[in-house]
């Protein structure tokens, strides 16, 4: 899934968050977005899921041009397609881990027989699976954040959105994390935009790099 | 996961809310059962009165055989006259006395000569009763009193009316009261979920997705409050049957054949289903906008 960005403003009352910032994501790339705190890196990254509206410029993801999604019908399908791992992890406090990622199966219409099935791989590669039945509340941050990272790959997204997911993580889950994010999109051709302020993971990966300063 | 098993986790995690939910439909539903079923006794009294008209001269003490005999024979003369009845005084306190018997006091101080004769007269017409009161209502001298089912009918219709329109005013209020209170309480839910509701979004459900739980909620609320407003009802009127049946004898005041019991319980759930959908329908498309 390709993401396009031309001249894309966003405005929150009198503060500017993004200011004028083009660019242009291929299908399958893996892109870094750095910048300080309050850079708009995650504004970038709610533009791109269409939680916020642009204020200017224009929008193009997966060939749908947000300008022209009228209705939240299109935004839903859209977002069906995007996995998402959250800063603050959005997982739902009353629902087992597996519960959570069966929630986001469900909602893409995935086949409620190949759900359990689903679960067991991903929560495998996060390394969770003795957490499957605890609640959020009952796991550290980093078992949160690759609970999220489970929920965004359980759906086999065409882009993932990752926002800040090493903030909570240890230098090895960080890298774990970081190289299995690489293993997806190289092997599946899953298009990844990232979040960090880690630049040594920037540098060791040699990946492009998007860098805001800011909202620039 | 299912629709179902969302709406039941939601149910589960506020257990005391939905106990207030459905208690309180369950109220109105069992006010508006005991309305339906006492309608439905007051119309059989009704039809059994309006179906057998009759009507009743009292007459005065000390008439002697052949006026009794010219009345009679007057009554005779009119058209459409099914039955003339004469009830002695002796005839008269053996009645009284079979209706008091399990009331001694009634009976030992009471004898034949303070109890009018009468002719009771039933006819295939109703409306040769009126000629007949309005005949012998001016005949002062023979006639004491006269007792036309009329009355009874015009009294009963008067109450049958009030119990309907009171119960068409009281279904209409509690129909509301049980709108505001699935309005509130899923309204509530809604506000305490907000947070599953965004994430739900954020992840590409539709609004309708996260609705679901909630109209189907509603839903339960209404059809719980139904059965279990319709099941008290029905217990206490199968308790009070004996009684009831015994008092309004002949008519069957209230009814055995369990088809219409079927019938009422099928059009209650149908009313809490349409009411629990339709408050719980406005409350989300209330909050859930985005």
């Amino acid at each position: 899934m390709d993401v396009v960005f031309d001249s894309v403003s966003k405005s929150y009352g009198p503060i500017t968050a993004l200011k004028e910032i083009s660019f242009e994501i291929k299908k399958g790339d893996f892109v870094f977005v750095v910048g300080a705190s309050g850079s708009g890196k995650s504004t970038l990254i709610k533009l791109i899921l269409r939680q916020v509206k642009l204020s200017t410029g224009r929008i193009i993801v997966g060939g749908s041009d947000y300008l022209k999604l009228k209705s939240f019908h299109n935004i839903d399908k859209l977002r069906r397609k995007i996995g998402v791992i959250f800063q603050d992890f959005q997982l739902i406090s009353d629902l087992t881990i597996e519960e959570n990622i069966a929630l986001g199966l469900d909602i893409v219409n995935f086949d409620p027989h190949l759900i359990p099935s689903n679960i067991d791989v991903v929560l495998k590669k996060v390394k969770l699976s003795n957490r499957r039945f605890l609640f959020p509340s009952q796991l550290s941050g980093g078992e949160l954040q690759r609970a999220c990272l489970a929920r965004a790959l359980s759906i086999d997204p065409e882009l993932i959105l990752a926002d800040e997911p090493t903030g909570n993580l240890d230098s090895v889950n960080a890298w774990n994390l970081i190289k299995l994010l690489k293993d997806i999109n190289e092997k599946q051709g899953t298009t990844i935009i990232m979040t960090t302020h880690h630049l040594d993971f920037v540098k060791s990966l040699e990946k492009n790099v998007i860098t805001l300063s800011k909202g620039s | 996961m299912k629709t179902f098993t969302r709406t039941w986790r939601h149910i589960r995690r506020s257990p005391i809310q939905n106990l207030m939910a459905s208690f309180t439909l369950s109220i109105s539903f069992l006010v508006i059962t005991l309305f339906i079923f006492l309608n439905t006794g007051l119309t059989a009294l009704l039809n059994n009165f309006e179906t057998k008209p009759e009507i009743t001269i009292f007459l005065k003490d000390g008439l002697d055989k052949a006026t009794l005999e010219s009345v009679q024979k007057e009554l005779g003369t009119f058209p459409d006259i099914k039955e003339i009845r004469f009830i002695s005084k002796e005839k008269a306190l053996t009645i009284y006395k079979e209706l008091n018997k399990n009331n001694p006091l009634l009976t030992e101080m009471v004898t034949s000569s303070i109890l009018p004769a009468s002719f009771e007269v039933s006819a295939y017409n109703p409306k040769v009763l009126e000629v007949i009161a309005q005949s012998f209502a001016a005949k002062s001298t023979i006639v004491d009193e006269i007792i036309y089912q009329k009355d009874i009918i015009q009294s009963l219709l008067i109450w049958t009316d009030i119990v309907r329109k009171t119960g068409v005013i009281s279904i209409s209020l509690l129909s509301f009261i049980a709108f505001i209170m699935v309005f509130v309480i899923i309204g509530l839910k809604i506000t305490n979920r907000k947070d599953e509701i965004n994430i739900s979004r954020l992840l590409g459900a539709s609004a309708f997705y996260v609705k679901k739980p909630f109209l189907l909620e509603g839903i339960f609320h209404g059809i719980v409050g139904a059965i279990t407003g319709f099941s008290f009802s029905l217990g206490l009127f199968l308790y009070l049957k004996p009684i009831l049946n015994r008092f309004f004898d002949p008519v069957i005041f209230v009814r055995p054949d369990p088809g219409y019991y079927l019938f009422w319980l099928s059009s209650e759930i149908l009313l809490g289903l349409l009411v629990g959908l339709f408050a719980s329908w406005t409350v989300s498309r209330r909050y859930i906008k985005w």
